[in-house]
């Protein structure tokens, strides 16, 4: 039963809530543990689904679960540390949402209807929001209200696509079972002009939650308010699921002959997500907001390669993972930082590469990573992103996707630089420990290892997933 | 012969409008009970859905439960609670509101006329309703400041949603698929026990949503 994936954290968040703080930490990291090994035996198709009109693995929902899966694992050993020395007033709760919002992203990752997967994006939104919340201070009410109402709006658009997707099907006079495989089969037989309408309204709708601009409003905030594992997990894991739904109904316009259509839209929405991210994050005065700005702008990379097609896709799910690891890492980075020097701002920060010297290490070669530079990852997905678009010709495109990646790797440069090397007397508040830091490294070599060797299954998951639109390695 | 759908659509509408022009919040919650009501009745009385099993009259019932009793009821408690009477400074006027209402509604008609859908008889009505309610609960969101009041815009959002879900589609597919809207009011809910549970109150010593600007660039 492929279910007991997202059931079983569900059912450890409830038991969290009852148990006290200590034995809540020890579950967090069991829980993480068995989800993962279930995640692993799902790759190796042990599991097979109950109910398969409403859940199914397929490749990318499967991608998508293990990065999940993973970074969970690494942030609950975080959490073992972190929760101890911060100052996180509802401990149960925060163990209980942190495993409901694990259960709420892998039911997402498996979703085979797309109702479905819309309450599923829906529960994350619920559940997420007390993780935003639990610093209990005016500015985390804030970002709380705003993620859940922005969210909401954009969780009804996505209802109101997911209508029209239906409406389709009604005016293409078909009788099938609701679900994404069995629409991708009478794919051609559907209404086009309200299949198109579905598609923008779930694009808006998801893409509110994945963060591409204009309607990234909350995410800065969010990410900035909430505690580091929980920023962590938003960025590294939830992003990610929202794009699987977008992902989703993408292909379905591809097998529907609309291809051209729906890569369009999400080129313009990605390029967009992209110059945001490279405006906003040159000057910026808070850290953890500089870090969610450029979440942004790679949630731009993502939809622009997947728009794009062809070899561009393959660099794009390279990308979807990389950025996990990486981000994931640099917001573990930021929490430690935080900790040690009880500030947000860049400015109260310096001198980090001799008053946290091992912090430093994970810190700045996440840096390295993430502004595309080589030995990590995104220097991969992105140079092969660039070359799919040469393929398309694609050429003003390209040029503002360059842009746009110069922009963010200067900006994000000055405040890194800033922030490691600048002077600082500050005493540090709370030391560096090991469980804390092992976190950052072990995602980050997870980048480096998977730039030299990958596993042949991941190769083959990306190649099935985006094999159905035309996708390719030799493109 | 009254024709009952027409009925209550023309009530939908008005109290669309009467919501755009009320300053009190407590007519305002009342109208939104009111508005929750029949729009939870309009698929009962439409003709293609005449054959309804008793799972749908019961489920249909739940959501004029939920949509005429429980929400507005929330939201009568967190207007006690927070002791406000009524919208201070609009970001837009009342008469221009109701005169936007207005406009939106010709926007709406001119939309419907245009999709040229082979729409089942007396549904075209119900999509114009639809897109009003839909369009002017984005715009008491946007046109307001107070927390409570834009989740009565979106809750009259949400209505319109509903109300479009049900215009469009016949009963075949989407018996899961429309009811799911009300899992949307689930949303309304949290939003509501927010502002109820003393965090937006308290914080604030107001729910003036111009007051949540601290975090910007």
């Amino acid at each position: 039963m492929i279910e007991f994936v997202f059931l079983l954290p569900l059912v450890a968040g409830g038991a969290a809530l009852a148990l006290p703080a200590s034995m809540g930490r020890m579950l967090l990291c069991i829980s993480a543990l068995l989800h993962f090994q279930l995640t692993l035996m799902s790759w190796m198709g042990k599991l097979t689904p109950a109910f398969p009109q409403f859940f199914s693995a397929s490749p990318e929902g499967l991608l998508i679960l293990l990065v999940t899966s993973f970074i969970f694992v690494c942030i609950s050993i975080y959490s073992f540390s972190y929760m101890n020395e911060s100052e996180v007033e509802n401990k149960p709760v925060f163990c209980c949402c942190m495993l409901l919002f694990l259960g709420t992203m892998s039911m997402v990752t498996l979703s085979e209807h797309p109702i479905v997967l819309w309450i599923s994006i829906e529960a994350t939104t619920l559940v997420s929001a007390p993780l935003i919340f639990i610093h209990r201070s005016k500015e985390a009410l804030e970002a709380t209200w705003k993620y859940v109402l922005i969210c909401s709006v954009g969780i009804a658009l996505a209802l109101l696509g997911c209508f029209f997707v239906t409406l389709a099907m009604d005016l293409g006079n078909i009788d099938a079972p609701l679900s994404f495989t069995s629409l991708n089969n009478v794919a051609t037989q559907l209404d086009p002009v309200w299949l198109k309408a579905g598609f923008i309204f779930v694009v808006i709708g998801f893409g509110t939650k994945m963060g591409l601009a204009p309607m990234h409003t909350w995410l800065p905030d969010a990410h900035s308010q909430a505690p580091s594992p929980a920023s962590a997990l938003l960025s590294g894991a939830l992003l990610n699921c929202a794009f699987l739904g977008i992902y989703k109904m993408h292909v379905l316009m591809n097998v529907a002959g609309l291809g051209d259509f729906s890569g369009n839209v999400l080129i313009g929405f990605g390029l967009a997500s992209m110059l945001v991210g490279g405006v906003f994050i040159i000057g910026q005065p808070d850290y953890k907001r500089m870090l969610a700005y450029s979440s942004i702008k790679n949630m731009g990379v993502i939809s622009f390669g997947i728009g794009i097609g062809g070899f561009a896709m393959y660099g794009a799910f390279l990308h979807l993972i990389h950025h996990s690891l990486l981000k994931s890492s640099l917001f573990l980075s930021a929490g430690n930082i935080l900790l040690g020097f009880g500030t947000k701002r860049v400015q109260g920060v310096g001198n980090i590469i001799s008053r946290m010297p091992k912090t430093f290490v994970s810190f700045f070669a996440g840096f390295i990573g993430i502004t595309g530079l080589p030995p990590f990852g995104l220097f991969i997905s992105e140079v092969v992103i660039v070359i799919g678009a040469f393929q398309q010709h694609r050429y003003i495109s390209v040029a503002l996707f360059l842009f746009a990646l110069i922009l963010v790797a200067a900006g994000a440069g000055r405040i890194f630089m800033a922030m490691s090397f600048s002077d600082n007397n500050r005493k540090i508040l709370v030391k560096e420990k090991t469980l804390r830091l092992a976190a950052p490294y072990i995602l980050l070599f997870a980048s480096v290892t998977l730039c030299i060797w990958m596993p042949d299954a991941i190769y083959i998951a990306i190649t099935d997933a985006i094999q159905t639109i035309g996708g390719a390695i030799h493109g | 012969m009254i024709n009952i759908t027409e009925l209550i659509l023309v009530v939908t509408l008005l109290s669309v409008l009467l919501s755009l022009g009320s300053t009190r919040l407590m007519v305002l919650v009342r109208i939104m009970a009111l508005q929750g009501v029949m729009v939870s009745l309009t698929p009962l009385f439409l003709k293609s859905h005449a054959s309804l099993d008793s799972g749908a009259i019961i489920f249909f019932q739940i959501m004029t439960l939920i949509k005429g009793l429980l929400i507005p009821g929330l939201l009568y408690m967190a207007v006690k609670r927070v002791k406000i009477q009524r919208e201070i400074e609009p970001f837009i006027g009342y008469h221009a509101s109701i005169l936007s209402g207005l406009v939106i509604i010709i926007i709406s008609v001119f939309i419907t006329n245009n999709l040229r859908l082979s729409l089942p008889e007396g549904h075209s009505m119900v999509l114009i309703t639809a897109i009003t309610t839909m369009a002017s609960g984005f715009f008491l969101m946007m046109a307001r400041t107070k927390a409570i009041t834009q989740v009565i815009g979106y809750l009259m959002l949400e209505n319109g949603i509903y109300l479009i879900g049900t215009a469009l589609t016949d009963h075949r597919h989407t018996i899961y698929v429309v009811e799911f809207g009300v899992l949307l009011d689930l949303l309304v809910g949290v939003m509501v026990m927010g502002i109820i549970l003393h965090n937006i109150n308290s914080a604030f010593s107001d729910v003036d949503t111009t007051l949540l600007g601290r975090l910007k660039d």
